[in-house]
Protein backbone atom coordinates (compact mmCIF):
# COMPACT_ATOMS: atom_id res chain seq x y z
CA UNK A 1 0.00 0.00 0.00
CA UNK A 2 1.51 3.46 -0.68
CA UNK A 3 0.77 4.84 3.07
CA UNK A 4 3.12 2.34 4.24
CA UNK A 5 5.53 2.76 1.74
CA UNK A 6 5.82 6.52 2.97
CA UNK A 7 6.17 5.17 6.51
CA UNK A 8 8.96 3.43 5.65
CA UNK A 9 10.64 6.61 4.79
CA UNK A 10 11.77 6.56 8.82
CA UNK A 11 13.76 3.76 8.44
CA UNK A 12 17.18 4.78 8.39
CA UNK A 13 17.90 1.76 5.94
CA UNK A 14 15.80 3.54 3.50
CA UNK A 15 17.18 6.86 3.58
CA UNK A 16 20.75 6.80 4.97
CA UNK A 17 22.01 5.81 1.71
CA UNK A 18 20.73 8.38 -0.07
CA UNK A 19 22.24 10.95 2.38
CA UNK A 20 25.53 9.85 2.66
CA UNK A 21 25.79 9.81 -1.49
CA UNK A 22 24.40 13.63 -1.27
CA UNK A 23 26.92 14.34 1.56
CA UNK A 24 30.12 12.52 -0.62
CA UNK A 25 28.84 14.52 -3.79
CA UNK A 26 28.27 17.48 -2.12
CA UNK A 27 31.83 17.75 -0.62
CA UNK A 28 33.78 16.34 -3.90
CA UNK A 29 31.77 19.48 -5.55
CA UNK A 30 33.57 21.75 -2.93
CA UNK A 31 36.80 20.44 -3.04
CA UNK A 32 36.38 20.95 -6.89
CA UNK A 33 35.13 24.43 -7.03
CA UNK A 34 38.36 25.53 -4.16
CA UNK A 35 40.54 23.82 -6.28
CA UNK A 36 39.44 24.99 -9.91
CA UNK A 37 37.63 28.39 -9.43
CA UNK A 38 36.68 28.64 -12.82
CA UNK A 39 35.03 25.45 -13.54
CA UNK A 40 32.67 24.90 -10.39
CA UNK A 41 30.88 27.48 -8.09
CA UNK A 42 31.43 26.76 -4.55
CA UNK A 43 27.73 25.47 -3.49
CA UNK A 44 26.98 28.32 -0.77
CA UNK A 45 27.16 30.86 -3.68
CA UNK A 46 24.89 29.19 -5.90
CA UNK A 47 22.18 28.96 -3.03
CA UNK A 48 22.92 32.55 -2.41
CA UNK A 49 22.35 33.46 -5.42
CA UNK A 50 18.83 31.40 -5.13
CA UNK A 51 17.78 33.00 -1.94
CA UNK A 52 19.07 36.77 -2.97
CA UNK A 53 16.74 37.13 -5.96
CA UNK A 54 14.02 34.14 -5.83
CA UNK A 55 11.58 35.89 -7.53
CA UNK A 56 14.17 36.14 -11.07
CA UNK A 57 14.38 32.67 -10.71
CA UNK A 58 10.79 31.97 -10.76
CA UNK A 59 10.02 34.29 -13.08
CA UNK A 60 11.98 33.03 -15.89
CA UNK A 61 11.16 29.52 -14.94
CA UNK A 62 7.62 30.54 -15.59
CA UNK A 63 8.46 31.57 -19.18
CA UNK A 64 10.55 27.78 -19.33
CA UNK A 65 7.72 25.96 -18.15
CA UNK A 66 5.49 27.64 -20.09
CA UNK A 67 6.58 27.27 -23.18
CA UNK A 68 7.34 23.63 -22.30
CA UNK A 69 3.93 23.32 -20.98
CA UNK A 70 2.22 24.78 -24.17
CA UNK A 71 4.81 23.09 -26.87
CA UNK A 72 3.55 19.68 -25.10
CA UNK A 73 0.33 20.42 -24.98
CA UNK A 74 0.20 21.32 -28.81
CA UNK A 75 1.85 18.30 -29.77
CA UNK A 76 -0.35 15.94 -27.24
CA UNK A 77 -3.58 17.42 -29.18
CA UNK A 78 -1.61 17.00 -32.88
CA UNK A 79 -0.19 13.92 -32.24
CA UNK A 80 -3.40 12.03 -31.13
CA UNK A 81 -5.49 13.18 -33.35
CA UNK A 82 -3.29 12.01 -36.13
CA UNK A 83 -2.85 8.62 -33.97
CA UNK A 84 -6.37 7.81 -34.27
CA UNK A 85 -6.29 8.52 -38.02
CA UNK A 86 -3.42 6.47 -38.05
CA UNK A 87 -4.78 3.69 -36.87
CA UNK A 88 -8.10 3.96 -38.28
CA UNK A 89 -7.47 4.91 -41.90
CA UNK A 90 -4.80 2.35 -43.52
CA UNK A 91 -3.84 4.84 -46.25
CA UNK A 92 -3.06 7.52 -43.07
CA UNK A 93 -0.99 5.02 -41.88
CA UNK A 94 1.28 3.93 -44.71
CA UNK A 95 1.87 7.78 -45.62
CA UNK A 96 2.78 9.20 -42.14
CA UNK A 97 4.22 6.30 -40.25
CA UNK A 98 7.81 6.10 -41.98
CA UNK A 99 7.87 9.29 -41.97
CA UNK A 100 6.99 9.61 -37.99
CA UNK A 101 10.19 6.52 -37.30
CA UNK A 102 12.67 8.56 -39.74
CA UNK A 103 12.05 12.22 -37.54
CA UNK A 104 11.77 10.18 -34.78
CA UNK A 105 15.48 9.14 -34.48
CA UNK A 106 16.51 12.64 -36.19
CA UNK A 107 17.63 15.02 -33.65
CA UNK A 108 15.30 17.69 -33.48
CA UNK A 109 16.75 20.28 -31.43
CA UNK A 110 19.95 20.61 -34.31
CA UNK A 111 17.05 22.55 -35.75
CA UNK A 112 16.58 24.69 -33.36
CA UNK A 113 19.30 27.75 -34.98
CA UNK A 114 17.25 27.32 -38.22
CA UNK A 115 14.33 28.28 -36.61
CA UNK A 116 15.38 31.19 -34.37
CA UNK A 117 16.48 32.50 -37.94
CA UNK A 118 13.37 31.84 -39.13
CA UNK A 119 11.05 32.99 -36.36
CA UNK A 120 13.11 35.20 -34.12
CA UNK A 121 13.27 35.75 -30.77
CA UNK A 122 9.68 35.13 -29.82
CA UNK A 123 8.17 32.66 -28.73
CA UNK A 124 7.51 30.70 -32.05
CA UNK A 125 10.39 28.59 -31.87
CA UNK A 126 10.48 27.74 -28.96
CA UNK A 127 6.83 26.41 -29.07
CA UNK A 128 8.08 24.65 -32.24
CA UNK A 129 11.19 22.83 -31.22
CA UNK A 130 9.08 21.45 -27.90
CA UNK A 131 6.12 20.21 -30.08
CA UNK A 132 8.28 18.64 -32.71
CA UNK A 133 10.38 16.87 -30.48
CA UNK A 134 7.42 15.85 -28.13
CA UNK A 135 5.09 14.90 -30.84
CA UNK A 136 6.52 11.53 -32.29
CA UNK A 137 6.54 9.49 -29.03
CA UNK A 138 3.46 10.70 -28.45
CA UNK A 139 2.08 9.41 -31.86
CA UNK A 140 3.88 6.45 -32.34
CA UNK A 141 3.34 4.88 -28.65
CA UNK A 142 -0.85 5.81 -28.81
CA UNK A 143 -1.12 4.34 -32.51
CA UNK A 144 0.18 1.01 -31.34
CA UNK A 145 -2.04 1.60 -28.00
CA UNK A 146 -5.00 2.21 -30.08
CA UNK A 147 -4.01 -0.83 -32.22
CA UNK A 148 -3.03 -3.64 -29.56
CA UNK A 149 -6.32 -4.17 -28.11
CA UNK A 150 -6.32 -8.16 -27.97
CA UNK A 151 -8.36 -9.87 -30.69
CA UNK A 152 -10.71 -12.11 -28.25
CA UNK A 153 -11.88 -8.66 -26.98
CA UNK A 154 -12.60 -7.02 -30.10
CA UNK A 155 -14.53 -10.28 -31.57
CA UNK A 156 -16.54 -9.84 -28.47
CA UNK A 157 -17.66 -6.57 -29.85
CA UNK A 158 -17.34 -7.18 -33.40
CA UNK A 159 -20.17 -9.78 -32.92
CA UNK A 160 -22.46 -7.04 -31.76
CA UNK A 161 -21.70 -5.05 -34.59
CA UNK A 162 -20.57 -2.58 -32.89
CA UNK A 163 -19.40 0.83 -34.96
CA UNK A 164 -15.87 1.83 -35.62
CA UNK A 165 -16.30 5.08 -33.25
CA UNK A 166 -18.15 2.62 -30.24
CA UNK A 167 -15.00 0.48 -30.82
CA UNK A 168 -12.79 3.30 -30.72
CA UNK A 169 -14.71 4.71 -27.79
CA UNK A 170 -15.27 2.40 -25.81
CA UNK A 171 -12.10 -0.22 -26.47
CA UNK A 172 -9.41 1.30 -28.23
CA UNK A 173 -8.87 4.90 -26.22
CA UNK A 174 -9.43 3.00 -22.98
CA UNK A 175 -6.73 0.39 -23.92
CA UNK A 176 -4.33 3.09 -25.46
CA UNK A 177 -4.31 5.10 -21.81
CA UNK A 178 -1.42 3.26 -20.49
CA UNK A 179 0.88 3.64 -23.69
CA UNK A 180 -0.11 7.17 -23.67
CA UNK A 181 1.08 8.26 -20.27
CA UNK A 182 4.14 5.52 -20.93
CA UNK A 183 4.66 8.31 -23.96
CA UNK A 184 4.19 11.39 -21.25
CA UNK A 185 6.74 9.86 -19.29
CA UNK A 186 9.35 9.81 -21.97
CA UNK A 187 8.32 13.04 -23.31
CA UNK A 188 7.71 15.69 -20.29
CA UNK A 189 11.59 15.98 -19.54
CA UNK A 190 12.07 16.20 -23.08
CA UNK A 191 9.77 19.41 -23.53
CA UNK A 192 12.32 21.59 -21.10
CA UNK A 193 14.95 20.22 -23.07
CA UNK A 194 13.43 21.33 -26.12
CA UNK A 195 12.08 24.99 -24.45
CA UNK A 196 15.92 25.22 -23.20
CA UNK A 197 17.42 24.69 -26.12
CA UNK A 198 15.56 26.91 -28.19
CA UNK A 199 16.16 29.48 -25.48
CA UNK A 200 20.18 29.03 -25.91
CA UNK A 201 20.03 29.17 -29.34
CA UNK A 202 18.26 32.57 -29.10
CA UNK A 203 20.83 34.75 -27.24
CA UNK A 204 19.20 37.29 -25.94
CA UNK A 205 15.30 36.63 -26.47
CA UNK A 206 12.59 37.77 -23.49
CA UNK A 207 13.05 35.43 -21.31
CA UNK A 208 13.52 31.66 -19.73
CA UNK A 209 16.12 29.62 -17.70
CA UNK A 210 18.22 29.04 -20.75
CA UNK A 211 18.22 32.85 -21.81
CA UNK A 212 19.68 33.29 -17.89
CA UNK A 213 22.32 30.25 -18.54
CA UNK A 214 23.77 32.00 -21.82
CA UNK A 215 23.72 35.03 -20.87
CA UNK A 216 25.12 34.67 -17.23
CA UNK A 217 27.68 32.19 -18.76
CA UNK A 218 28.83 34.86 -21.25
CA UNK A 219 29.72 36.67 -17.95
CA UNK A 220 31.21 34.02 -15.90
CA UNK A 221 28.47 34.17 -13.40
CA UNK A 222 28.83 30.53 -12.79
CA UNK A 223 26.94 30.84 -9.53
CA UNK A 224 24.03 31.85 -11.58
CA UNK A 225 24.10 29.06 -14.36
CA UNK A 226 24.09 26.49 -11.73
CA UNK A 227 21.76 27.96 -10.18
CA UNK A 228 19.30 28.19 -13.06
CA UNK A 229 20.15 24.52 -13.71
CA UNK A 230 19.20 23.03 -10.18
CA UNK A 231 15.73 25.10 -10.94
CA UNK A 232 15.61 23.70 -13.96
CA UNK A 233 15.94 20.12 -12.45
CA UNK A 234 13.60 20.78 -9.78
CA UNK A 235 10.33 22.01 -12.32
CA UNK A 236 11.28 18.08 -14.19
CA UNK A 237 11.05 16.35 -10.44
CA UNK A 238 7.91 18.35 -10.10
CA UNK A 239 6.22 17.29 -13.68
CA UNK A 240 7.47 14.24 -13.45
CA UNK A 241 5.56 13.91 -9.52
CA UNK A 242 2.58 15.28 -11.68
CA UNK A 243 2.24 12.73 -14.46
CA UNK A 244 2.89 10.02 -11.88
CA UNK A 245 -0.51 11.06 -10.10
CA UNK A 246 -2.28 11.62 -13.00
CA UNK A 247 -1.23 8.25 -14.07
CA UNK A 248 -2.40 6.48 -10.91
CA UNK A 249 -6.13 8.18 -11.09
CA UNK A 250 -6.35 7.34 -14.26
CA UNK A 251 -4.94 3.73 -14.47
CA UNK A 252 -6.04 2.56 -11.15
CA UNK A 253 -6.94 -0.54 -13.21
CA UNK A 254 -3.65 -1.10 -14.91
CA UNK A 255 -0.99 -4.08 -13.95
CA UNK A 256 1.85 -1.12 -13.74
CA UNK A 257 0.13 0.47 -11.21
CA UNK A 258 -1.40 -2.45 -9.51
CA UNK A 259 2.32 -3.35 -8.92
CA UNK A 260 3.84 -0.49 -7.17
CA UNK A 261 0.96 -0.50 -4.70
CA UNK A 262 1.82 -3.92 -3.36
CA UNK B 1 -42.06 -22.86 -41.70
CA UNK B 2 -39.79 -22.03 -38.93
CA UNK B 3 -35.99 -21.53 -39.93
CA UNK B 4 -33.50 -23.53 -38.08
CA UNK B 5 -31.25 -21.37 -35.66
CA UNK B 6 -28.10 -22.61 -37.25
CA UNK B 7 -27.76 -23.73 -40.74
CA UNK B 8 -24.84 -24.31 -42.33
CA UNK B 9 -24.67 -25.88 -45.99
CA UNK B 10 -21.72 -27.78 -48.14
CA UNK B 11 -19.75 -24.93 -46.20
CA UNK B 12 -15.88 -24.83 -47.19
CA UNK B 13 -12.98 -23.13 -45.24
CA UNK B 14 -9.21 -23.89 -46.78
CA UNK B 15 -6.44 -21.14 -45.42
CA UNK B 16 -3.57 -20.78 -47.10
CA UNK B 17 -3.13 -20.75 -50.95
CA UNK B 18 -1.35 -23.81 -53.52
CA UNK B 19 0.63 -26.58 -51.93
CA UNK B 20 0.48 -24.71 -48.41
CA UNK B 21 -3.46 -24.86 -48.18
CA UNK B 22 -5.09 -26.27 -45.25
CA UNK B 23 -8.58 -27.84 -45.86
CA UNK B 24 -9.93 -26.28 -42.07
CA UNK B 25 -13.91 -27.22 -43.32
CA UNK B 26 -14.76 -29.62 -45.68
CA UNK B 27 -18.54 -29.90 -47.03
CA UNK B 28 -20.16 -29.56 -43.84
CA UNK B 29 -23.75 -29.34 -43.44
CA UNK B 30 -25.14 -28.77 -39.86
CA UNK B 31 -28.62 -27.92 -38.79
CA UNK B 32 -29.54 -26.49 -34.95
CA UNK B 33 -33.27 -26.37 -33.88
CA UNK B 34 -33.80 -23.18 -32.31
CA UNK B 35 -33.69 -23.70 -28.23
CA UNK B 36 -31.18 -26.48 -28.53
CA UNK B 37 -27.40 -27.00 -27.37
CA UNK B 38 -25.03 -28.68 -29.95
CA UNK B 39 -21.67 -29.34 -28.79
CA UNK B 40 -19.21 -29.40 -31.74
CA UNK B 41 -16.17 -31.93 -30.26
CA UNK B 42 -12.82 -33.07 -31.88
CA UNK B 43 -9.12 -33.51 -31.23
CA UNK B 44 -7.30 -29.98 -32.01
CA UNK B 45 -7.23 -29.35 -36.41
CA UNK B 46 -10.80 -30.54 -36.66
CA UNK B 47 -11.93 -26.95 -37.41
CA UNK B 48 -14.06 -26.45 -34.45
CA UNK B 49 -13.55 -23.35 -33.73
CA UNK B 50 -12.82 -22.09 -37.56
CA UNK B 51 -16.99 -23.54 -37.99
CA UNK B 52 -17.76 -21.30 -34.31
CA UNK B 53 -16.39 -17.85 -36.19
CA UNK B 54 -18.13 -18.29 -39.57
CA UNK B 55 -21.18 -18.62 -37.83
CA UNK B 56 -20.57 -15.34 -35.42
CA UNK B 57 -19.47 -14.01 -38.66
CA UNK B 58 -16.37 -13.23 -37.58
CA UNK B 59 -14.76 -15.03 -41.05
CA UNK B 60 -16.45 -15.46 -44.48
CA UNK B 61 -17.06 -19.45 -45.53
CA UNK B 62 -15.15 -20.21 -48.95
CA UNK B 63 -17.75 -21.65 -50.20
CA UNK B 64 -21.49 -22.70 -49.23
CA UNK B 65 -23.84 -20.80 -47.15
CA UNK B 66 -24.36 -20.42 -43.26
CA UNK B 67 -27.37 -18.91 -41.91
CA UNK B 68 -28.38 -17.87 -38.24
CA UNK B 69 -32.42 -17.68 -38.38
CA UNK B 70 -32.30 -17.34 -41.98
CA UNK B 71 -30.04 -14.25 -42.29
CA UNK B 72 -26.62 -14.13 -43.49
CA UNK B 73 -24.13 -14.47 -39.68
CA UNK B 74 -23.43 -10.61 -41.18
CA UNK B 75 -27.16 -9.48 -40.60
CA UNK B 76 -27.30 -11.27 -37.15
CA UNK B 77 -24.41 -9.69 -35.66
CA UNK B 78 -26.07 -6.24 -36.71
CA UNK B 79 -29.94 -7.41 -35.15
CA UNK B 80 -27.68 -8.72 -32.68
CA UNK B 81 -28.95 -12.25 -32.93
CA UNK B 82 -25.45 -13.39 -31.43
CA UNK B 83 -24.09 -13.50 -27.83
CA UNK B 84 -19.96 -14.69 -28.06
CA UNK B 85 -18.21 -16.16 -25.08
CA UNK B 86 -14.83 -16.81 -26.43
CA UNK B 87 -11.90 -19.28 -24.28
CA UNK B 88 -10.46 -15.84 -22.63
CA UNK B 89 -13.07 -14.01 -20.68
CA UNK B 90 -11.84 -11.07 -22.39
CA UNK B 91 -13.30 -8.83 -19.73
CA UNK B 92 -12.48 -4.78 -20.08
CA UNK B 93 -9.85 -4.44 -17.53
CA UNK B 94 -10.49 -0.58 -16.81
CA UNK B 95 -14.43 -1.53 -16.19
CA UNK B 96 -16.43 -3.25 -13.49
CA UNK B 97 -17.93 -6.12 -13.45
CA UNK B 98 -21.47 -4.75 -13.72
CA UNK B 99 -20.90 -2.26 -16.23
CA UNK B 100 -18.27 -4.95 -18.63
CA UNK B 101 -21.99 -7.08 -18.46
CA UNK B 102 -23.91 -3.90 -19.45
CA UNK B 103 -21.41 -2.09 -22.02
CA UNK B 104 -22.58 -4.71 -24.54
CA UNK B 105 -26.69 -3.42 -24.31
CA UNK B 106 -25.38 0.05 -25.31
CA UNK B 107 -23.34 -1.03 -28.37
CA UNK B 108 -25.01 -0.72 -31.72
CA UNK B 109 -28.56 0.78 -30.50
CA UNK B 110 -30.39 0.15 -34.04
CA UNK B 111 -30.18 -3.96 -33.36
CA UNK B 112 -33.49 -3.98 -32.15
CA UNK B 113 -35.06 -2.73 -34.78
CA UNK B 114 -33.70 -4.48 -37.35
CA UNK B 115 -34.31 -7.68 -35.57
CA UNK B 116 -38.02 -7.20 -35.58
CA UNK B 117 -37.47 -7.60 -39.32
CA UNK B 118 -35.85 -11.47 -39.44
CA UNK B 119 -38.70 -13.20 -40.06
CA UNK B 120 -40.04 -15.41 -37.02
CA UNK B 121 -37.99 -14.14 -34.81
CA UNK B 122 -40.84 -11.03 -33.76
CA UNK B 123 -43.00 -13.30 -32.29
CA UNK B 124 -40.76 -15.10 -29.93
CA UNK B 125 -41.18 -13.80 -26.72
CA UNK B 126 -37.36 -13.47 -25.60
CA UNK B 127 -36.52 -10.29 -26.19
CA UNK B 128 -38.63 -8.44 -23.52
CA UNK B 129 -36.20 -5.64 -23.20
CA UNK B 130 -32.69 -5.86 -21.50
CA UNK B 131 -32.23 -8.51 -18.52
CA UNK B 132 -32.13 -6.87 -14.40
CA UNK B 133 -27.55 -7.67 -14.52
CA UNK B 134 -27.89 -7.46 -11.05
CA UNK B 135 -29.87 -9.84 -10.64
CA UNK B 136 -28.09 -12.19 -13.43
CA UNK B 137 -24.53 -11.46 -11.96
CA UNK B 138 -25.96 -12.43 -8.43
CA UNK B 139 -27.67 -15.66 -10.18
CA UNK B 140 -24.23 -16.78 -10.64
CA UNK B 141 -22.55 -15.91 -7.46
CA UNK B 142 -21.09 -12.47 -8.58
CA UNK B 143 -23.27 -10.31 -6.43
CA UNK B 144 -20.44 -9.31 -4.01
CA UNK B 145 -18.82 -8.62 -7.15
CA UNK B 146 -20.50 -5.97 -8.82
CA UNK B 147 -17.76 -3.17 -8.22
CA UNK B 148 -14.81 -5.18 -8.04
CA UNK B 149 -12.22 -5.05 -11.61
CA UNK B 150 -11.98 -8.74 -13.30
CA UNK B 151 -8.08 -8.43 -12.57
CA UNK B 152 -9.55 -8.35 -8.61
CA UNK B 153 -11.59 -11.89 -9.68
CA UNK B 154 -10.65 -15.29 -10.15
CA UNK B 155 -10.61 -16.96 -13.21
CA UNK B 156 -13.41 -19.14 -12.67
CA UNK B 157 -15.30 -15.28 -11.92
CA UNK B 158 -14.08 -13.75 -15.01
CA UNK B 159 -15.65 -16.60 -16.89
CA UNK B 160 -18.71 -16.61 -15.06
CA UNK B 161 -19.17 -12.82 -15.95
CA UNK B 162 -18.27 -12.84 -19.27
CA UNK B 163 -21.15 -15.46 -20.12
CA UNK B 164 -23.42 -12.77 -18.25
CA UNK B 165 -22.23 -10.53 -20.98
CA UNK B 166 -23.33 -12.87 -23.50
CA UNK B 167 -26.78 -13.67 -21.67
CA UNK B 168 -27.71 -9.76 -21.12
CA UNK B 169 -28.09 -9.44 -24.49
CA UNK B 170 -30.75 -11.89 -24.88
CA UNK B 171 -29.02 -13.13 -27.80
CA UNK B 172 -31.33 -15.83 -30.15
CA UNK B 173 -27.55 -17.84 -30.75
CA UNK B 174 -25.51 -18.29 -28.18
CA UNK B 175 -21.01 -19.59 -29.61
CA UNK B 176 -19.16 -20.38 -26.88
CA UNK B 177 -15.51 -21.39 -27.97
CA UNK B 178 -13.98 -23.74 -25.44
CA UNK B 179 -15.20 -21.08 -22.33
CA UNK B 180 -14.57 -23.69 -19.60
CA UNK B 181 -10.98 -24.92 -20.75
CA UNK B 182 -8.79 -23.14 -18.63
CA UNK B 183 -10.61 -24.05 -15.77
CA UNK B 184 -10.13 -26.75 -13.22
CA UNK B 185 -13.04 -29.57 -13.00
CA UNK B 186 -14.70 -28.54 -9.90
CA UNK B 187 -15.01 -24.84 -11.31
CA UNK B 188 -15.87 -26.61 -14.40
CA UNK B 189 -18.41 -28.41 -13.09
CA UNK B 190 -20.22 -25.40 -11.33
CA UNK B 191 -20.45 -23.33 -14.14
CA UNK B 192 -22.33 -25.87 -16.63
CA UNK B 193 -24.61 -25.75 -13.53
CA UNK B 194 -25.25 -22.07 -13.69
CA UNK B 195 -25.16 -22.40 -17.70
CA UNK B 196 -27.96 -24.62 -17.95
CA UNK B 197 -29.65 -22.67 -15.46
CA UNK B 198 -28.97 -19.49 -17.24
CA UNK B 199 -30.03 -21.65 -20.71
CA UNK B 200 -33.39 -22.79 -19.04
CA UNK B 201 -34.71 -19.30 -18.61
CA UNK B 202 -33.84 -17.50 -21.12
CA UNK B 203 -34.41 -20.19 -23.72
CA UNK B 204 -31.80 -19.21 -26.43
CA UNK B 205 -29.87 -21.91 -28.99
CA UNK B 206 -26.30 -22.67 -27.59
CA UNK B 207 -23.69 -23.90 -30.10
CA UNK B 208 -20.27 -25.01 -27.34
CA UNK B 209 -17.24 -26.10 -28.51
CA UNK B 210 -14.93 -28.26 -26.18
CA UNK B 211 -12.70 -31.09 -26.10
CA UNK B 212 -14.18 -32.47 -23.00
CA UNK B 213 -16.58 -35.43 -23.40
CA UNK B 214 -18.46 -35.38 -20.58
CA UNK B 215 -19.10 -31.71 -20.42
CA UNK B 216 -20.33 -32.61 -24.13
CA UNK B 217 -23.15 -34.94 -23.12
CA UNK B 218 -23.84 -33.07 -20.09
CA UNK B 219 -24.85 -29.99 -21.81
CA UNK B 220 -25.98 -31.43 -25.23
CA UNK B 221 -28.84 -32.34 -27.34
CA UNK B 222 -26.75 -32.77 -30.08
CA UNK B 223 -23.20 -33.77 -29.48
CA UNK B 224 -21.21 -32.97 -33.33
CA UNK B 225 -18.51 -35.31 -33.50
CA UNK B 226 -15.83 -33.90 -35.80
CA UNK B 227 -12.21 -34.69 -37.20
CA UNK B 228 -9.49 -33.57 -38.60
CA UNK B 229 -7.61 -33.48 -41.93
CA UNK B 230 -10.04 -32.24 -43.44
CA UNK B 231 -12.22 -30.63 -41.21
CA UNK B 232 -15.34 -32.27 -41.49
CA UNK B 233 -18.56 -33.48 -39.25
CA UNK B 234 -17.99 -37.24 -38.96
CA UNK B 235 -21.31 -37.63 -37.27
CA UNK B 236 -24.30 -35.67 -35.27
CA UNK B 237 -25.06 -37.70 -31.89
CA UNK B 238 -28.59 -36.97 -30.27
CA UNK B 239 -28.32 -37.32 -26.43
CA UNK B 240 -31.59 -38.13 -24.95
CA UNK B 241 -30.88 -37.57 -21.50
CA UNK B 242 -33.33 -36.28 -19.48
CA UNK B 243 -33.59 -32.32 -18.14
CA UNK B 244 -32.48 -31.46 -15.41
CA UNK B 245 -29.19 -32.49 -15.36
CA UNK B 246 -27.44 -32.08 -12.62
CA UNK B 247 -24.16 -33.38 -10.77
CA UNK B 248 -26.25 -36.66 -10.63
CA UNK B 249 -26.34 -37.84 -13.80
CA UNK B 250 -22.56 -38.13 -14.10
CA UNK B 251 -23.24 -41.34 -12.10
CA UNK B 252 -26.17 -42.50 -14.40
CA UNK B 253 -25.61 -45.31 -16.59
CA UNK B 254 -27.24 -43.74 -19.64
CA UNK B 255 -24.96 -41.18 -19.16
CA UNK B 256 -21.70 -43.30 -19.29
CA UNK B 257 -23.11 -44.87 -22.47
CA UNK B 258 -23.29 -42.02 -24.74
CA UNK B 259 -19.86 -40.96 -23.73
CA UNK B 260 -18.63 -44.50 -24.86
CA UNK B 261 -20.38 -43.80 -27.86
CA UNK B 262 -18.95 -40.35 -28.48
CA UNK B 263 -15.25 -41.55 -27.39
CA UNK B 264 -16.16 -44.56 -29.91
CA UNK B 265 -16.68 -41.90 -32.86
CA UNK B 266 -13.63 -40.03 -32.22
CA UNK B 267 -11.14 -42.61 -32.29
CA UNK B 268 -12.79 -44.37 -35.29
CA UNK B 269 -12.41 -40.94 -36.97
CA UNK B 270 -8.93 -40.73 -35.84
CA UNK B 271 -7.66 -44.13 -36.81
CA UNK B 272 -8.52 -43.56 -40.17
CA UNK B 273 -7.73 -39.78 -41.07
CA UNK B 274 -8.96 -40.74 -45.05
CA UNK B 275 -12.32 -41.80 -44.14
CA UNK B 276 -13.77 -38.59 -45.55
Amino acid sequence: MPRRAWFGWIRPAIWLPLVVMLAIGGGLWQWGARSMPYLLPPLPSVFDSLSRNPSYYVRNAGITLGEAAAGLGMAFVAAFVLAVLVSEVGMVRRAVMPIAVVLNVTPVVAIAPALVVAFGFGPAPKLIITALICFFPILINTAVGLRSVPVPMLQVYQTIKASRLELLVHLRIPHALPYLFAALRIVTPLSIIGAVVAELSASGSVGGLGSVISVASSMNQLAVVYAAIFVLAVMGVLLMLIITLAERCALRWHESSADRAT
Amino acid sequence: MQAAAIELSSVRKVYGSGAAATVALDDVRLSIEPGRIATLIGPSGCGKSTLLRLVAGLEPADAGSVRVHGVTPDEACAAKLIGFVPQAPALLPWLSVLRNVTLPQKINSGAAKRRERIGDLADRDGFAGAPDMRELLRKVGLGDAVNKLPSQLSGGMRQRAAIVRAFGLRPDVLLMDEPFSALDEFTRESLQDQLLALWDDLSTTVLFVTHNVSEAVRLSDTVVVMAPNPGRIVEAIDIGLPRPRNQQVFAERAFHDCEDLIREKLYSAWRSPDAS
